[in-house]
């Protein structure tokens, strides 16, 4: 048994499925975050956790305790909401004692808790300030500070960071993980900012269509994905679709070019998809590599990095290189020939 | 150079006096009791009749009652709608819109009828009188807590309370009362001026209010009615004024709830 348990949770509303078989279980003191596009059913999952939402099926279990069917005035978990949801009319300091306000802890202890909480953040000169006189990324630091300042068992963040400009989302972000870090606790993370999750998570879940396609750690997530949906929606990927030639010997033909695969061919297949993540590819042929010539349909420099894309058979795939400046850069209409690695790639179906 | 908006103000001008000319002419006549000079005679006529004092007191007292009450039943309502059960707003809007359909005569003779009789007799007692208040009143009161409560994110704001541990009471106290203020003062205003000047119902149910006060010495003198109209106007206008007053810099209204500043 874990600290949190969602023991295949499922919800409807109205007869449609919104989150299905929901199964994870974290451990005390994880950070795991929900990734998925709109409509995947990562905020009802956590609105279930919160409380918000009652399962239509299946359990959660917080330290050994059910709270499947608890208010959510009950559960000591903390909340902190896309939309900030401080309380106008109280100042900084108000908002972040609320929690303990009602759970009738005295003045005192409310103050230091406040102090401490606002140290946190490191805003400790803003208690007096009400929320319209922050700015967004300050309003979400004292959201955070209210929702810690009960000491809940654990953290659930709904999209903290959407509403945030991208300065501001990538300073908090790292100020989020280290603040879990340091207090250690449980947390449950909502984004669908792939790059948030992986930056932040001990694990990531990927769901799709509310069900989970994949639960790991980042690294895996990315270079280990199970599904055709991970791969896709977690970084850029190209798909290039290819006739199988020797499936036991990992070759593959992209028109008339053939290529080599460590990843494992279900025998008897014609064909399948193969996928090969941007960064796998290299300008110019490199020994032990696979090698494929295309065309070059475009060119864009991202500033650390140039983008290509290139024509490679019936697929346009796109190519990252690094910026240096001994970089020479292809030209628009011209062959250029890629290498990347046996085990850069992998196949699907 | 921005031109002079001439009709923007010829319009606005014409609608001023449209509107100011007939008190303007009610504030004159109040002052002419006493013949060839403007004084306040009307005025102090009508401060020394012990019935002005009588009537304006019931009516403040049913006012106050009716604001209670209204509040009770209408923030709540209102608040449980938009949170739970927002399919239902039309119809809720519907019902409180209802006291524009039915006239008032209507309306005060269904309570004579309902309340008129055992086993509920209240004809008798000035509850019904309020709870013909309280109907009157909704159309007012709903509307200026239902725009109040969309302007605030309440769900997130109800669930940020509760995920703090706070239940129905302390939030309803301590997070939706407060940022409603201006919506609810505008209800409790606009509830006020109603009342007090209200006379359909207190004069059928036979109530010695402030509506059927005015209507009566309207009928027995000439200048001292138009002093208490007067009077009515500006007790209306101190209510609105009021309202302005407590609700400027209202910090509910310049919330920011998502967006980056």
């Amino acid at each position: 048994m874990a600290f949190l348990d969602i023991n295949h949770a499922s919800k409807s509303f109205g007869g449609a499925d919104a989150v299905q078989d929901f199964d994870l279980h974290v451990e005390k003191g994880e950070l795991v975050s929900f990734l998925g596009p709109s409509g995947c059913g990562k905020t009802t999952t956590l609105r279930m956790v919160a409380g918000f939402e009652v399962p239509t099926e299946g359990t959660i279990v917080l330290d050994g305790h059910d709270i499947t069917n608890k208010a959510p005035s009950q559960r000591d978990v903390g909340m902190v909401f896309q939309a900030y949801a401080l309380f106008p009319n109280m100042t900084v300091g108000d908002n972040v004692g609320f929690g303990l306000k009602i759970a009738k802890k005295p003045k005192d202890e409310i103050a230091e808790r406040v102090k401490e909480m606002l140290g946190l953040i490191r805003m400790p000169e803003l208690g007096d300030r009400y929320p319209y006189q922050l700015s967004g990324g300050q309003q979400q630091r004292v959201a955070l500070a209210r929702a810690l300042a009960i000491a809940p068992q654990v953290l659930l963040l709904d999209e903290p960071l959407s509403a945030l400009d991208a300065k501001i989302r990538v300073e908090l972000r790292y100020e989020i993980r280290r603040i879990q870090q340091e207090l250690k606790i449980t947390t449950v993370y909502v984004t669908h900012d792939q790059e948030e999750a992986l930056t932040l998570s001990d694990r990531v879940v990927v769901m799709s269509a509310g069900h989970i396609e994949q639960i790991g750690s980042p690294f895996d997530i990315y270079n280990y994905p199970k599904t055709a949906f991970v791969a896709s929606f977690v970084g850029t990927l190209n798909q290039m679709r290819c006739r199988v030639v020797d499936a036991a010997a990992g070759k593959l033909a992209l028109g008339d070019q053939q290529f080599k695969t460590s990843a494992p061919i279900k025998a008897g297949t014609a064909d399948a998809l193969v996928m090969l993540r941007p960064e796998e590819l290299h300008m110019g042929v490199r020994e032990g590599d696979n090698s494929l010539t295309g065309k070059v349909e475009s060119v864009a420099f991202l500033g650390s990095v140039v983008r290509v894309h290139l024509k490679l058979g019936d697929s346009v795939v796109t190519l990252d290189a690094l910026n240096e400046r001994k970089l020479v850069l292809p030209k628009v209409g011209e062959n250029l020939t890629v290498s990347f690695p046996p085990h850069g790639c992998w196949v699907m179906g | 150079m921005k031109r002079f908006p001439v009709w923007s103000w010829f319009w606005f001008l014409l609608g001023m006096l449209y509107f100011f000319i007939p008190l303007v002419s009610t504030f004159e006549f109040s002052l002419r009791m006493i013949k060839g000079k403007y004084t306040f005679e009307a005025y102090r006529v009508a401060f020394e009749d012990p019935r002005f004092y009588q009537s304006f007191g019931y009516s403040l007292l049913w006012a106050v009652i009716t604001i209670v009450i209204s509040l009770l039943l209408v923030v709540p309502t209102a608040y449980w709608v938009q949170l739970k059960l927002p399919k239902l707003r039309p119809v809720v809007e519907f019902i409180t819109l209802m006291p524009f359909v039915v006239p008032a005569v209507v309306l005060t003779f269904g309570l004579i009828r309902l309340y008129g009789h055992p086993p509920i007799l209240l004809t008798n007692t000035p509850a019904a009188l309020v709870a013909g208040y309280v109907v009157l009143s909704f159309p007012y009161m709903y509307r200026s807590v239902d725009s109040g409560l969309r302007a605030v994110d309440i769900r997130t704001l109800t669930e940020a309370a509760q995920s703090l541990g706070a239940g129905w009471g302390t939030i309803l106290k301590d997070v939706i009362f407060p940022n409603l203020r201006v919506a609810l003062l505008s209800g409790i205003f606009l509830t006020f001026a109603i009342v007090m000047g209200e006379f359909t119902f207190a004069a059928l149910l036979a109530w010695p209010a402030f509506g059927p006060y005015i209507e009566e010495i309207g009928a027995m003198r000439a200048y001292t009615p138009q002093a208490v109209s007067v009077m009515s106007f500006l007790i209306t206008w101190g209510s609105i004024m009021l309202i302005q007053w407590l609700g400027r810099g209202a910090r509910g209204a310049q919330v920011q709830v998502g967006g980056a500043r």
